[in-house]
């Protein structure tokens, strides 16, 4: 079994297209989850205890469940609430729900590994709690949210690979429907493996670079 | 909702759940003493070695791919290299060359985290190097690797859902035989789920359990 290099290079435009669309996805999971986390995981700590228990309870049983789960769940309960996404969208959705539960968790250690005295002080100048919390915690917060929250914005990506059961055309699905098709197996693998450690590889770098700017 | 539907779903559910846990409990038993030795081993071996660039390189692609190329890779070129496996077996080895990969890293990690002076200590009381790691060294670690071995087992069981893919008939793939047969997608996910999350949320209780009992189990002071 040798390894066919022209089949490795004729899969290729296919699966560099797919590739495109696992980033599309990933990068707007992320984005949205990124951006829902930190209000989500704030609301854990003050809101109103009704907030805190759904926000907790949701948090829990969406760690406590494969990513897997959620997709279909996602997939299934969308089009029943009357909101019909495509595939794309509803991947989009179900990332961001998973990306973002881990996310809330990331932001509320790290908010509560600060010394006491942060929120302490603040409260004894007045701040309001809630302002406390955004404007006083959460960025000294960033430095320890950056490394695993990066650690888990990295499953994300590799999660997209599940969407290619609900037809999204990412590398999976591509991959796995050109192995059907073209009978090559090797190269394709390769290739597949090959283009989500550059992804993967490449949220990394930037945020390694990211962490080297927020400890200056 | 229909609870009696729901009810019979929940016990429909129970015999696949039971290959989830046999999946996961049997990756897990396969691939701790393998990543966490060689987690170990990798402490051991100069940055230059062979060895150590052939390990990270594993730990890079185990860390750097989605599982589920790595249950093709498992399901696609096992058998174009001749070997025939049964799928629950085929499923138990993606499983234990993804977790491995983990915990390697988590082994390390522990290892790396006794502090060096236990090392200085054993050297100077004249121990040569394995001795030390072996009777000093690992003992201190093992406490420090229960926690993260357990967490890797709650990754194992929601990445046997994966394995679904593969057609192998676990929780995932039952509950959406139910799903298609039924069309009734709430109740079924919601019982899939409630066995998922029993399942992982039992054994992170038993793992802080475990885990308090070792840390308090008194012996070696925390070494920082």
């Amino acid at each position: 079994m040798s390894f066919d290099w022209k089949a490795f290079f004729e899969v290729m435009p296919q699966l560099l297209r797919a590739a495109v669309v696992t980033v599309e996805v990933s990068v707007l999971s992320l984005a949205f989850a990124c951006l829902v986390a930190p209000p989500l995981a704030i609301a854990r700590m003050i809101g109103p205890w009704p907030v805190r228990v759904l926000v907790g309870a949701l948090v829990e049983v969406v760690r406590g469940i494969p990513p897997l789960v959620v997709i279909a769940f996602v997939y299934f309960a969308l089009p029943a609430i009357g909101l019909v996404f495509d595939g794309f969208w509803t991947g989009v959705t179900a990332l961001t729900v998973v990306g973002a539960v881990y996310a809330v968790e990331i932001v509320r250690s790290s908010i509560e590994s600060l010394g006491r005295g942060q929120r302490e002080a603040a409260l004894a100048l007045g701040f309001p709690l809630w302002r406390t919390y955004l404007e006083l915690l959460l960025p000294q917060a960033m430095k320890r949210i950056l490394p695993p929250l990066t650690n888990e914005l990295a499953n994300v990506i590799k999660a997209s690979a599940l969407l290619s059961v609900i037809s999204v055309h990412e590398i999976s699905q591509v991959g796995h429907s050109l192995i059907f098709e073209t009978f090559v197996v090797v190269e394709i693998i390769i290739q597949m493996a090959i283009l989500y450690l550059i992804i993967v590889g490449c949220l990394t770098v930037l945020s390694r670079a990211l962490e080297r700017r927020l400890a200056h | 909702m229909d609870p009696v539907f729901m009810l019979d779903v929940l016990a429909r559910l129970l015999p696949p759940l039971g290959l989830t846990m046999a999946l996961s409990l049997v990756a897990l038993v396969l691939a701790t003493p393998l990543g966490l030795g060689l987690g170990t081993l990798r402490t051991m071996l100069p940055d230059r070695h062979w060895g150590s660039w052939l390990l990270d390189a594993y730990v890079f692609f185990v860390r750097g791919t989605p599982i589920l190329i790595q249950i093709f890779a498992v399901y696609f070129l096992l058998p174009a290299a001749g070997i025939r496996l049964p799928l629950f077996w085929m499923g138990v080895l993606a499983l234990v060359f993804n977790s491995a990969g983990y915990q390697i890293e988590i082994g390390r990690a522990a290892i790396n985290s006794v502090a060096t002076a236990q090392w200085e200590a054993a050297t100077a009381l004249g121990f040569g190097r394995r001795q030390t790691l072996i009777d000093f060294i690992v003992p201190q670690a093992v406490r420090r690797m229960v926690g993260p071995v357990m967490n890797e087992l709650s990754q194992l069981i929601k990445a046997s859902s994966v394995l679904s893919i593969i057609t192998l008939y676990e929780l995932h793939k039952a509950s959406e035989a139910i799903i298609s047969a039924s069309f009734r997608f709430v109740e079924v996910l919601i019982v899939e789920g409630f066995w998922y999350f029993s399942f992982v949320y039992a054994l992170s209780l038993g793992a802080q359990l475990v885990e308090g009992r070792l840390s308090s189990a008194g012996g070696l002071a925390e070494s920082r």
